[in-house]
């Protein structure tokens, strides 16, 4: 049974790397297949959430993995709708993982892809990743946890991939109400149907083999277990291979696609998306998935990611190819982890008093 | 390591996975939860030996194998 897990695991690292490099050759930006981050931001600038001209456009691939997610688990029976652990307290660090995500551009997902294309910027934003983990680890070895979650019911559970189900519809029947990007990474995007078909393919096959990019280092970690590590390497793998066949491969850490190489603020900016994933139980992919099986929890930690987009833009906190962040990003980024440490060392004081232990 | 007497318990949270595993002592091993069992992607304890009630403090539920599955024998009352 271990050995299936680890060879589901496998084949989705090994077909998400190479969907996103067939995404790059249809339109998506370049190392830019999937990127969970990039493109809950492209979705609200798409709905008028910030203005910034270049990243506008309701991407297909985000819908298609809640909503294949949503499908999977229905049909499979992992639809269990439940909510109540801490929604607030995951509102508030999804809403800091994105600001980490932004400042290094690129959510875990997209640092692999990143990686797998040269760009030697994500090794050191992996090293940072590492570093989250590595701290998130520490707290949850002491006690850390956001609470249970309890059962609820169906409807509350599909509420969130019907209303994505409905600004889907709109989307395609009045796209005049949303904005597209006519330069920038925004601008550039696969088709519409590819995007929405590598989205439910990736939604599905994530939910069934539960991919996540911050669990396999946790579980190294914490219980020295390489299991869920085998879907990250898959990703690179693939991806690397495709960009080679491709001519997308480009090693260094100069004029690399959409980044920047303050090494500083690569390290730091995943560092909180690193921790901040811990803390919330996946990295932002998982977090997609588990809303799509009915996580009320997880759609708290999705709207706090569409929120920490829309203010990353509007507050000029997101860097900008090639120049990195601003005052705003770094002071953002350094603020994120002061409040994130701060939410996990309460929580784990509080839980330690529970379980009566020192 | 999965044989018939095999165990496997699952809780709410790391830290009691790690309580549990060390009042356990030798002879349990923390994994990743069976896909089987959940689509999370949270940690479980697999033991061969009996588990008593005073050990399952924070556990969510215990399950045995019974041929290629798990069967549940205990579950925490809400």
């Amino acid at each position: 049974m271990e050995l299936r897990e680890k060879h589901r695991l496998a084949i989705t690292g090994a077909v998400i790397g190479a969907i996103s490099v067939l995404l790059v050759v249809l339109g998506n930006p370049k190392n830019m297949g999937f990127c969970i981050a990039c493109f809950i931001r492209d979705i609200a600038g798409g709905m008028h959430l910030h203005t910034a001209p270049i990243v506008e456009y309701m991407r297909p691939e985000i819908i298609g993995i809640i909503l294949g997610a949503f499908a999977i688990s229905v049909i499979t029976g992992d639809f269990r709708p439940r909510s109540g652990s801490s929604p607030v307290l995951r509102f508030v660090i999804g809403f800091f993982v994105m600001i980490g995500a932004l400042v290094f551009l690129g959510c875990p997902l997209r640092m692999v892809l990143r990686l797998a294309g040269g760009d030697m910027n994500a090794f050191v934003a992996l090293l940072g990743f590492i570093a989250g983990i590595g701290v998130g680890c520490i707290f949850l070895s002491n006690g850390f946890s956001l609470g249970r979650a309890n059962e609820a019911t169906r409807l509350e559970g599909a509420a969130f991939p019907a209303a994505t189900i409905f600004v889907f519809v709109m989307f395609l029947a009045f796209p005049s109400l949303f904005l597209f990007s006519e330069s920038g990474p925004g601008s550039m995007h696969a088709p519409v149907v590819a995007s929405l078909a590598a989205g439910l393919v990736v939604g599905i096959l994530a939910e069934r083999s539960r991919l996540c990019m911050a669990g396999g280092i946790r579980d190294i970690f914490l219980i020295r277990d390489f299991t869920l590590i085998l879907g990250f390497v898959a990703i690179f793998i693939a991806a690397l291979i495709g960009n080679l066949l491709t001519g997308s491969f480009s090693l260094g850490f100069a004029d690399q696609p959409v980044s920047h190489d303050k090494h500083l603020w690569n390290f730091l900016g995943m560092m909180l998306v690193g921790l901040g994933s811990v803390m919330l139980g996946g990295c932002p992919l998982r977090q997609l998935i588990l809303a799509g099986e009915g996580s009320g929890d997880s759609v708290s930690a999705v709207l706090g990611m569409l929120f920490g987009a829309a203010a990353a833009h509007n507050f000029s906190l997101a860097s900008s190819a090639g120049t990195g962040p601003g005052t705003n990003g770094k002071a953002a980024v350094i603020v994120g982890l002061i409040v994130l440490i701060a939410i996990a060392s309460l929580v784990t004081v509080k839980e330690r008093r529970k379980y009566g232990r020192d | 390591m999965e044989n018939r007497d095999q165990k496997v318990i699952t809780f709410h949270s790391q830290y009691a996975a790690f309580l549990f595993r060390k009042r356990y002592g030798e002879g349990c091993v923390l994994r990743p939860v069976p896909r089987s069992l959940s689509s999370s992607c949270g940690t479980a304890a697999f033991v061969e030996g009996e588990v008593s009630g005073e050990l399952l403090e924070g556990a969510e539920a215990m399950y045995e194998k019974d041929g290629d599955l798990w069967r549940m024998i205990w579950k925490e009352q809400d």
